[in-house]
């Protein structure tokens, strides 16, 4: 502080000041309380930790697309599953039982596949006080498929039958395992008749924060983009009540905040720490950093709309430009292995024999030359939130410069870059990397299906593919899975074969999920099949 | 030019900027890794802090920093250069224009520019660029848009004054046409105010690209882009301190020197005036 | 009167012209709204009745017409990114950037203009050419880097302060800040909350030093350069030739000549700082309007950047009327012009 003030205790002509001619300066005296003040600020930290010992507070960067729980389909799964409840959870790899009753206890299918019945719990009600009966299921599901965000999963239902409050009947037109289905992390919530009626009348209803679910918790504020706070439903069925009654979540963008926010203090617990902070994380013993196995991979979409794009051999020569080993290395920073296809290992129907690409240069270049290419320049989108895909892209480009291929890269937000590939095909990017995961635990249904799969209007087909031996394999597979899952195996390896030798797309690497937690708490294990949910019901203090 | 060494300060910011020049033009040759700071990835060399290998570090593709920055230097001279000229000579047509012709189109002309200039600095550049779509081209033509209403604005004062100054109906009597005397008579007037705004507008063009890349409306990686390295670094600030703290010091020590200069000649033009 | 209404009157063409302006860009230049409104997942022919719906295929002038009169009435429209409605959204950010402005202007003012006094009074001495590089530095300064820096060094390495938010999470359960007039550093005060007072003051320290710095810098070298040039007047020396004393002629005469171009910075300095906050509130996390319009650039969310443009281009008016309105206290010509 001495520093500070001692320009000011010289006077005109240099001579010293008595001590007490310096302080009557109004300068100095501003000068001293300003500093006494920023002192005084500096050391008041900390507030009383007692009372909010209730309060477990979260960062995260799950933004919030909707809250819309038929509607959702992205990252504000993060919250919905604490607040919406499916029929049934699927366990974490691992455990038996496979499934875990949520709002139905028990559940089987007819012999043919094509019937399956539910029956619900008694007592469960949503979050209003109104009981959960088969009439919002029913409503549920059906509002599901018609307009919902993933609707696709009921794909395979016909009807809904409530032939009493307490048991739903599904049929099916083919048969398929509803049991899977209705435990997706999307699309299967039952909801609050009351608030489908409301969001009917008033597209955006739920958006402002209100919810029509029966979880453990619900939204009782909601800031756009900033925070969401939950509090604990009391008069939820579960036997034990959450440790903590209010979860607070800041939604942070960017991860290296939200880790800084958890190591200062700030919050209990931060989900999305960059990958590239993992080494120091394993060094500081107050962390637990825990490597799961993810349905996570990422994926390069060709756009064979385009010459000389529409050319396979043109794509494979692509393929093989890429350093593999690099791109998995820096994108992956430890915690990837190079994907087969665009399944990801060890969801069905991954299959280790799929062959990979790997880096062969001279070879890649030679087929350009055999397809006539020169002057290539292929514009490259990613999503400029995923720190990921900025780490890696540079690499692509790279590689293609090698072969003699330009390459101009844009980073826009992911809906920016999403709405761009759709609106117009023949003129989009011509190559759409992109982070990608299942709906529910089956690869060859979504990703297969969902990626490479033809339709009128790209779904998520973003390679605009068309390939009628292709899609014949799957669809056929989709309809055996239910049944004879050897022979859907079989046609799926069939099919993955053709995404091998066409190259529609560039298979990157399939991304551990890693997670940093403090070793204060106790956190439940990450579930493969919510890759994006944390369950704050059985958050609680470690023993 | 002695005026440009006449203090420590003035002659730090004057060798500044001709090791800026420098390394615009130099520097693939003079660069220790120039195949890295091109944009060659060394991925097993990723995130090597800064010693005597590689001076100020390497950053996550395992390229070093030193290069990297270095490589920068011409895309950010280039833009300043770029964006700076383009304004100026479109301001200058269109003062030239207003001043010269009055009546409705400089009306039109100054109420436009008026309209520009009341828009808070940067922000009309970001909405452009926003809408023109992320790239360095874009966020070229949305600085310029920004950049083109002060040199409107100063020219087409300049040209009213001088267009009703009696040696222009002389010279006209004598026959020379008069756009010829405007042009030379406007042009001695306004170079020094010219001169000194040009030098400042090159700090700020620098620091407006960069803060544009930083956001990620600028330009893309993998370029040696001063800002996008400042952006590219933030998620690793806490632990990979040097990526965001070089790259932005080079920003930095760039505008500064542009700025010291600026003083330097506006001192040097009219000691009087300490301040436009 | 009179000048109030001419005042008036060419704000409101400001504030068309930005509107217009932003407007064109945003209609004219390549992107599609409609398809930005709902969504990816939407068909063609949906997006063709929802361009019907929301008007765009209406000539341009007659989209603007009836977005004014919208704006007009208060219906801003809906965020695009957030579902919230925008006058709500920014009415709700705004009090945290107000309040950070408020804490950045103040600290430019007070410290830019003392110490450029100062440099004034020393001149050529080594105290001037400090204050001088510390100027300089202050306008060169990346706003955004110099954000990092602070939080790298202040709140990473020494832990000092914190590096993001505007309060401690834990405030919102342990001291809660009753609302009266909806700035929360300000009610904390008035309400006698004095935790939360002390936790928002620690918190505001880095962004508001990051924030002040190019007015600072600015602030400083105006006070500096004004008062040697006031100084240098016959006046002074026909004052000094009086017998007047330097405390004095320095205080009483040259300070008040040199004040009033001050103002007038402060005032453009205030539209620096309207850009300025973008990047400040977005690297410290600060919830205002700034971190609202990166991200609204970002998601080329169309009603939003309309809406922040607006605001951004009031508050810069604004400003300028009220740097105007202490200026003709200071020197009554001003209101001439």
């Amino acid at each position: 502080m001495k520093t500070l003030v001692r320009p000011f205790i010289c006077s005109e002509g240099g001579k010293p000041m008595s001590l007490k001619s310096r302080f009557s300066s109004p300068k100095i005296r501003l000068i001293a309380i300003t500093t006494s003040a920023l002192l005084a600020i500096a050391g008041f930290t900390v507030p009383n930790a007692a009372q909010a010992a209730s309060v477990f507070k979260v960062a995260t960067s799950a933004a919030v697309t909707t809250w819309d729980p038929i509607q959702s389909f992205s990252t504000e799964a993060f919250y919905m599953t604490n607040i919406y409840e499916p029929l049934l959870w699927k366990n974490p790899d691992g455990v038996s039982p496979e499934y875990a009753p949520a709002l139905a206890t028990s559940w089987s299918a007819s012999k043919d596949g094509k019937t399956w019945t539910f029956k619900l719990r008694a007592g469960a009600t949503f979050h209003d006080g109104s009981p959960v009966t088969s009439a919002a299921v029913k409503a549920s599901f059906e509002s599901s498929k018609k307009v919902g965000g993933a609707g696709f999963i009921w794909d395979a239902l016909k009807t809904v039958d409530t032939p009493s409050d307490d048991t739903v009947v599904l049929n099916l037109s083919y048969a398929a395992p509803m049991d899977l289905i209705a435990s997706s992390t999307y699309g299967a919530y039952i909801v609050n008749p009351k608030a489908l009626d409301a969001v009917a009348k008033d597209a955006k209803y739920f958006e402002s924060g209100k919810d029509g679910g029966s979880g453990p918790y619900t939204i009782s504020s909601y800031k756009a983009g900033s925070s969401v706070v939950l509090t604990a439903y009391s008069k939820h069925w579960a036997a034990s009540k959450p440790a903590y009654s209010t979860i607070d979540i800041s939604i942070v963008s960017d991860g290296i905040t939200a880790q800084q926010m958890m190591t200062s203090g700030q919050v209990d617990w931060a989900t999305n720490i960059p990958l590239t902070s993992m080494t120091s994380f394993k060094r500081n013993n107050k962390y637990s950093v825990i490597k799961y196995k993810s349905p996570f991979n990422y994926v390069g979409y060709f756009n064979t709309l385009r010459a000389p794009l529409n050319n396979p051999k043109v794509r494979q020569a692509l393929s093989m430009a890429l350093n593999y080993r690099e791109i998995t290395a820096v994108g992956g920073q430890g915690y990837a292995t190079q994907s087969r296809g665009p399944v990801p290992a060890g969801i069905y129907p991954y299959d280790a024999a799929i062959p990979q690409y790997q880096m062969a240069r001279t070879k890649a270049k030679a087929l350009l030359a055999s397809a006539g290419v020169k002057d290539l320049t292929i514009k490259i989108t990613y999503a400029s939130e995923n720190s990921a895909e900025a780490r890696f892209v540079p690499l692509i480009k790279d590689a293609f410069e090698a072969i003699g291929v330009k390459a101009e890269v844009q980073g826009i937000l992911f809906n920016q870059q999403w709405a761009a590939a759709k609106k117009d095909p023949a003129n989009a990017q011509d190559l759409f990397i992109v982070k990608y995961w299942p709906t529910y635990s089956d690869a060859g249904v979504d990703n297969l299906w969902s990626l490479f799969h033809s339709s009128a209007k790209p779904f998520f087909n973003l390679s605009y593919w068309k390939n009628t031996t292709y899609d014949k394999l799957v669809d056929d597979a989709i309809e055996l899975s239910g049944s004879d899952k050897a022979a859907a195996q079989k046609l799926y390896s069939q099919a993955m074969m053709i995404l091998y030798n066409e190259a529609p797309g560039l298979y990157l690497y399939d991304e551990a999920q890693v997670s940093v937690v403090p070793k204060k708490f106790d956190i439940p294990k990450y579930n493969i099949n919510y890759p994006f949910s944390a369950f704050f019901a059985g958050v609680k203090l470690s023993s | 030019m002695k005026f440009l060494f006449k203090d420590k300060l003035t002659s730090m910011a004057s060798t500044l900027l001709i090791l800026f020049i420098f390394l615009a033009i130099f520097g693939p040759l003079v660069a220790p890794y120039p195949k890295e700071g091109r944009g060659k990835a060394n991925v097993d060399n990723s995130f090597i802090g800064p010693g005597w290998k590689h001076l100020l570090g390497t950053d996550e593709l395992g390229r070093d920093l030193l290069s990297r920055i270095i490589f920068g230097a011409r895309p950010a001279l280039l833009i300043a250069l770029a964006v700076v000229g383009f304004a100026a000579v479109i301001g200058t047509l269109l003062g030239l224009i207003a001043g010269y012709r009055g009546g409705w189109i400089d009306s039109l002309i100054m109420r436009v520019s008026e309209l520009f200039l009341s828009f808070p600095p940067l922000l009309l550049s970001l909405v452009a660029v926003t809408f023109l779509g992320p790239g360095l081209v874009n966020a070229l033509i949305a600085l310029i848009i920004s950049w083109w209403p002060w040199y409107a604005r100063l020219i087409r004062v300049e040209a009213s004054i001088v267009k009703s100054k009696p040696y222009v109906e002389i010279s006209a009597a004598m026959g020379v046409p008069d756009r010829v005397i405007i042009l030379r008579h406007i042009l001695r007037n306004v170079t020094t105010p010219l001169i000194v705004q040009i030098a400042a507008d090159l700090g700020t063009v620098i620091l407006a690209a960069g803060s544009l890349a930083f956001i990620g409306l600028g330009a893309q990686p993998p370029a040696a882009d001063w800002g996008l390295m400042v952006a590219q670094g933030r998620n690793l600030i806490f632990d990979q301190w040097w990526i965001s703290t070089f790259s932005g010091m080079a920003i930095f020590l760039a505008v500064l020197a542009f700025n010291i200069l600026g003083d330097a000649l506006r001192d040097h033009f009219d000691p009087r005036i300490s301040r436009q | 009167m009179k000048i109030l209404r001419n005042r008036l009157s060419s704000a409101l063409l400001v504030l068309l012209g930005a509107s217009f302006i932003t407007f064109t860009l945003a209609r004219v230049i390549p992107s599609d709204p409609a398809l930005a409104y709902i969504g990816p997942k939407a068909t063609a022919a949906e997006a063709a009745k929802l361009r019907i719906t929301l008007g765009l295929d209406q000539p341009i002038p007659v989209q603007y017409f009836k977005y004014l009169i919208e704006t007009f009435q208060g219906n801003w429209g809906y965020s695009l990114s957030t579902k919230q409605p925008i006058l709500q959204e920014i009415a709700d950010r705004l009090p945290a950037t107000l309040e950070l402005i408020f804490f950045a202007i103040s600290f430019a003012v007070i410290f830019g203009v003392a110490l450029g006094v100062y440099a004034a009074k020393y001149r050529g001495k080594f105290q001037d050419s400090l204050i001088r590089i510390f100027a300089i530095i202050g306008v060169s300064m990346p706003a955004f880097w110099l954000g990092l820096l602070l939080q790298m060094l202040f709140a990473g390495r020494l832990t000092w302060f914190p590096a993001t938010g505007q309060f401690d999470i834990e405030l919102k359960y342990d001291h809660p800040i009753t609302r009266v007039t909806g700035f929360p550093l300000f009610d904390s005060i008035i309400t006698g909350n004095y935790h939360a007072t002390f936790n928002g003051l620690h918190h505001m320290i880095l962004p508001a030093l990051t924030l002040s710095a190019y007015s600072f810098g600015l602030l400083s070298r105006m006070a500096r350069a004004n008062l040697l040039e006031v100084l240098s007047q016959d006046y002074v020396k026909v004052a000094r030739a009086y017998g007047l004393s330097e405390r004095l002629i320095f205080f009483k005469l040259a300070l008040r000549n040199a004040l009033p171009p001050i103002v007038t910075v402060t005032g453009l300095s205030a539209a620096y700082l309207i850009t300025g906050t973008f990047f400040v509130e977005q690297v410290y996390n600060w919830p205002g309007i700034g971190s609202f319009a990166v991200n609204s650039l970002l998601s080329i969310d169309y009603p939003a950047i309309m809406g922040i443009t607006l605001v951004a281009a009031i508050g810069y008016l604004v400003t300028n009327f009220i740097v105007d309105l202490i200026q003709s206290k200071l020197d009554p010509r001003v209101w001439m012009k």
